[in-house]
């Protein structure tokens, strides 16, 4: 094995490609061995090993970072694929020439310069224009990774579009997804020592941020959908703002939808900027004339309104939320249907859209309208109701009108009472901006806005307010001082945070030990970074040893890792109820999680596990999930030498240790019951909050942890699960520091607590006297 | 923070009770009984939504302090109070502000109802004030509402003389069809006032329209053979024309004349028409020059 492997060391010659030949001669010499050595040089798979040479020579010929459109078509253009040396498909050909037919390339000399001549680029391309595909492979053409060992690299701010990327530029390169083009996101790694082209999300790369600080494997880094502002997004500007002065090699590219992009180029201190235009059609903005009183109510009446007077075309209806939009589309369903039986209007078939759909009836949305009723009839229609995630992240074609309420769910964080929550909420202009530009992709469109023009103008903000305005910070504090970056009060974000959210996240790290009084990162918080987790969930994580139960706090932290594991759908709920009473814990909703987990991993429901959840009532996809991210979390435990450990089940103290590990993680999200009724308050903010009616907890519980408070119309406390004053006390002492409890109710108690433990300590040291 | 709208809230605020110095046993005995009954008093739910928006609101408004162990980090690395963080020239000092939507009103239906309100109050308090400042017995007051419900009616009158004239002149055939901005703001006002009548037509007009349509949307088969007036006739006109654009549009001249008093606002018509068109309103008459022969004079005294 090593004499051959020797061999083929020499006969490639040296330089960068040698590590890729040692890769793949490891995987087809075990063949060979378990074949009874075939000879090499009759392996089929091996055969473009020989063709080697040429194309090496192809791309030898190209001068890095002075390169033309002109070279890199005729490479393009075969008969070998440049990269992999191997002959090019015929399904490879037609994708080419659609995508020459893109508007990126119009303008790829013209990239191509400023590419070459600046570090920083910022890159501005309409949805449509092509870029999320073609400029990473502009860019592999020039920058040439593979011939340096490294990787161009192209983050997303979603996990599904960075997968989904990835399989099309690979297919777009004729090569297989995994190898010279990959994708990595949280939990997932499809790449191998072959990729040169990683699509990514943008938190996967600030992770590996976390251990390599100057990012090293990438010679190019592209940051898309940069104008999303996600919190990863700008964290990693700040970053690699920092990184470009000390890394000249390196190259950066925002790569942004909107024409805002001048403010990227401010922060980038006047990175040159190349725009592209995408192929949009125009959209006629139609407002209401007075303010509307039932903003759902007028987006039915506006959307039957369309279907009954306009011509063909589909209709897509921007509402909130999963409960609206399910109760829309049956409303515009029975509706259609009277007028097209009594009214000739043609078919029209509805389909929900929203972020926790399952992939399946996701994909329902691009099926085409339905055809006219009778031959030559009125034309078929369909209409899409949809969260915000048909504003930018899921382009569908034929959409003609578009029906604007003004409102989407926002995630919203206030430092002060600590809630981070989801709410209703008016959008910005740019977002109005954005939704009616999806009418004119396949054709001019109309833009129904249920809002004055004058309140367009007054009351809707400019921007939406970037994710790290509207997050808790606290993990992300915790990457960025495990980033190497101390001062984190002149950390150059493009829209820093309001002081007190950054003053609260140092103080959480600080209670939960993963940074000392000085703000220095604590070995405990060494360690919690190394999880992909909130802060309070890794360290739960870590210190449950201690509590003899690191299975159980694994599986609940791979559990509260994923969507809502109930299904309660609308038609069946009092049967979705019963079955999840089957697995009710009395003392808490965590504890009922934990049941369900262990149901599905017996041997009985994995028989058929996919009926096994329908009949009772769970997301088959939320535990298959979570089964994943425990496998993740796991190897992590393994490699930092965590304990795996479980209570024998029989012992009466199984359930109180995972309690307690509970409390070691979320001791900060405590809310003690108010006098005798309903209401709890919550420990230190002093804010008035409902058990969520979802919770199987028993009405006596005093003290309760909980996993998220949620504001709607009311505070909600939701996953709870009941602990003991003692606990708080004993565990997370420092928090517990009576002093710093202004509720008066609530301290009175613990102070009571406090004593009463302070006489059982004294009775059991004075016992041994008897 | 000198902003006006950041006025101390009276009506959230809290005052703590003054609790007396001294209390005898009895006394003590008496308050903690009474605040154990209120504890285990049952709440209502409008008391428990309240309480809870009041803490809610009180929490929002209140910083974190500086002892905060956070703030104390910070300041190692020379943050200071009122500071901002990071780089940027105006980056934020203060957290995004909470608001819940409780309802499912339109964007811009709750700024609508307080401008209404405002509107409403402020009207009640110049009235308000008016008669408390003049001070005046009943007969005085009924005399002024007399004379000015006679300068309302006359200040009707003059506007349409001075439109009729004007219209004569300029040969205009419909004066609706004018953009209000080009209409002279001594008589915008009627112009204005018919747009309105119009729209608040065409409104009830469309809403019965509309259920009409629900019911028996066979109308629309025939889009094509509609022209405009079956359009207005089925009231399936949607873009709206432009008048109600100029409606929606503020229009500060005009604010500034009907702030001018009744009486002045006679005034300037009457000596408008007789400017222009030799029109006497006191006569009712129109002259053949800028003599006015015949015309006793500028004022209704002196026609008397």
């Amino acid at each position: 094995m090593m004499a051959k492997r020797a061999d083929y060391d020499e006969s490639d010659g040296s330089g960068p490609r040698s590590k890729r030949v040692k890769t793949e001669l490891n995987g087809s010499d075990n063949n060979n061995n378990s074949n009874g050595g075939t000879p090499m040089e009759s392996n089929p798979y091996l055969a473009h090993w020989n063709e080697e040479p040429r194309h090496t020579d192809r791309l030898a010929s190209f001068k890095r970072h002075a390169t033309t459109s002109k070279q890199a078509r005729e490479a393009e253009d075969g008969p070998l694929n440049p990269f992999t040396g191997r002959p090019l498909s015929s399904r490879y050909m037609s994708i080419l020439k659609q995508r020459r037919d893109l508007p990126v390339h119009q303008q790829r000399d013209e990239f191509l310069s400023l590419y070459q001549q600046s570090q920083i680029l910022v890159f501005v391309g309409e949805t449509g224009s092509g870029k999320t595909t073609q400029i990473p492979q502009f860019v592999l053409f020039d920058d040439l990774p593979h011939l340096n060992g490294k990787m161009v690299a192209c983050t997303q701010p979603r996990r599904v579009a960075a997968m989904s990327v990835a399989q099309r530029v690979a297919e777009e390169m004729d090569v297989n997804l995994g190898e010279e083009v990959g994708y990595s996101i949280r939990f997932e790694d499809k790449t191998s020592p072959n990729t040169i082209l990683k699509y990514m999300t943008d938190g996967m790369l600030l992770r590996e941020a976390m251990n390599d600080h100057d990012l090293t494997r990438y010679s190019t880094i592209i940051l898309d959908e940069a104008h999303e502002r996600t919190l990863a997004t700008d964290i990693l500007m700040g970053l690699l703002k920092e990184v470009v002065l000390r890394r000249k090699d390196l190259k950066l590219i925002i790569m942004s939808a909107t024409l805002d992009a001048t403010k990227f180029q401010k922060y980038f201190h006047d990175a040159p900027l190349l725009a592209v235009p995408g192929r949009t059609h125009p959209v006629e903005i139609f407002y209401t004339p007075a303010p509307e009183r039932d903003y759902v109510e007028a987006a039915l009446r506006t959307v039957l309104q369309i279907h009954a007077t306009e011509p063909e075309g589909d209709i897509l209806l921007f509402l909130t939320g999963e409960e609206e939009i399910e109760d829309a589309c049956r409303k515009i369903n029975l509706e259609a249907q009277e007028l097209q039986r009594e009214g000739g209007a043609g078919p029209m078939v509805v389909y929900p859209l929203y972020g926790t759909l399952p992939p399946a009836q996701q994909q329902k949305i691009f099926t085409p309208a339905p055809p006219p009723a009778t031959p030559g009839g009125r034309p078929g229609r369909k209409c899409i109701v949809s969260t915000n995630i048909a504003e930018t992240s899921l382009t569908i074609d034929g959409i003609v009108y578009v029906v604007d309420p003004g409102f989407s769910k926002q995630k919203v964080y206030n430092p002060r009472i600590r809630v981070e929550s989801l709410l209703v909420s008016p959008i910005s202009k740019a977002s109005a901006q954005q939704r009616a530009g999806r009418a004119g992709r396949t054709r001019p469109g109309k833009c129904f806005r249920l809002y004055t023009e004058a309140a367009f103008k007054k009351e809707l903000i400019e921007q939406t307010y970037p994710e790290v305005l509207r997050s808790n910070l606290a993990s992300t504090v915790l990457e960025l001082k495990k980033l190497g970056i101390d001062d984190l009060v002149h950390f150059d974000l493009m829209d820093p945070p309001a002081p007190e959210t950054l003053m609260r996240a140092l103080e959480e790290l600080n209670y939960l030990a993963c940074l000392d009084d000085e703000g220095d990162l604590t070995p405990l918080g060494k360690l919690a970074s190394e999880f992909p987790l909130d802060p309070a969930l890794a360290v739960m994580l870590i210190t449950s040893p201690e509590f003899y139960c690191s299975n159980e706090i694994l599986s609940l932290t791979a559990l509260l890792s994923v969507p809502q594991i109930f299904v309660r759908p609308a038609n069946n709920r009092k049967r979705a109820d019963e079955m999840k009473d089957l697995f009710a814990h009395p003392q808490g909703d965590h504890l009922t999680m934990l049941n369900v987990y262990h149901a599905f991993k017996s041997d009985a429901a994995q028989e058929n596990p996919k009926q096994w959840c329908h009949d009772h009532f769970v997301s088959y996809r939320a535990l298959q999930q979570a089964d994943n991210v425990r496998l993740q979390l796991k190897r992590i435990m393994e490699r930092n030498e965590i304990e795996l450990m479980s209570t024998p089940f029989e012992n009466k103290k199984y359930y109180e240790n995972i309690r307690r590990a509970l409390v070691a993680g979320f001791f900060m999200q405590v809310a003690k019951r108010d006098g005798s009724g309903k209401s709890y308050v919550t420990v230190k903010d002093d804010q008035n909050v409902l058990l969520h009616p979802s919770t199987v907890l028993a009405e006596d519980s005093e003290w309760v942890v909980y996993n998220e408070f949620v504001l709607t119309t009311k505070n909600y406390i939701r996953t709870v699960t009941s602990v003991k004053p003692e606990w708080l006390l004993d565990i997370a002492p420092n928090y517990y520091d009576l002093d710093t409890f202004k509720n008066t109710d609530v301290r009175k108690s613990l102070q009571r607590t406090l004593t009463k433990m302070e006489r059982e300590k004294a009775a059991n040291k004075s016992r041994p006297r008897y | 923070m000198a902003h006006s709208d950041e006025e101390e809230d009276y009506m959230t605020m809290t005052f703590e009770d003054p609790k007396p110095k001294y209390e005898t046993s009895l006394q003590r005995a008496a308050r903690e009984r009474r605040e154990a009954e209120d504890r285990s008093r049952q709440k209502s739910k409008a008391e428990l939504k309240e309480e809870e928006e009041r803490a809610r609101h009180a929490a929002l408004s209140t910083a974190l302090p500086t002892d905060n162990k956070g703030f104390k980090m910070m300041a190692k690395f020379g943050f200071k109070q009122g500071d901002a963080l990071g780089k940027s020239e105006n980056a934020r000092k203060e957290p995004i502000h909470i608001s819940l939507k409780e309802d499912r009103s339109g964007i811009g239906l709750e700024s609508e109802k307080k401008r209404k309100f405002r509107e409403r109050m402020e009207q009640a308090e110049r009235e308000a004030k008016r008669s408390k400042t003049q001070e005046l017995d009943y007969r005085e007051a009924q005399r002024q509402r007399l004379k000015e419900k006679k300068l309302e009616a006359d200040l009707k009158k003059a506007q349409r003389a001075a439109e009729r004239l004007h219209g004569e002149k300029e040969k205009t055939e419909d004066p609706d069809k004018i953009p209000l901005k080009n209409i002279n703001v001594l008589w915008r006002d009627l112009a204005r006032e018919r747009l309105e009548e119009l729209r608040e037509k065409k409104e009830k007009h469309q809403l019965l329209n509309h259920r009409l349509n629900k019911r028996s949307p066979v109308f629309n088969d025939e889009d094509d053979e509609e022209d405009a007036d079956d359009k207005l006739a089925l009231g399936r006109e949607d873009a709206v024309p432009l008048v109600d654009d100029d409606l929606e549009e503020e229009d500060p001249e005009l604010e500034e004349f009907r702030s001018l008093p009744l009486e002045e606002r006679v005034q300037k018509l009457v000596a408008f028409l007789r400017d222009e068109y030799h029109y006497c309103y006191w006569c009712g008459h129109k002259y053949d020059d800028a003599n006015m022969d015949g015309c006793p004079g500028t004022t209704e005294e002196e026609h008397d």
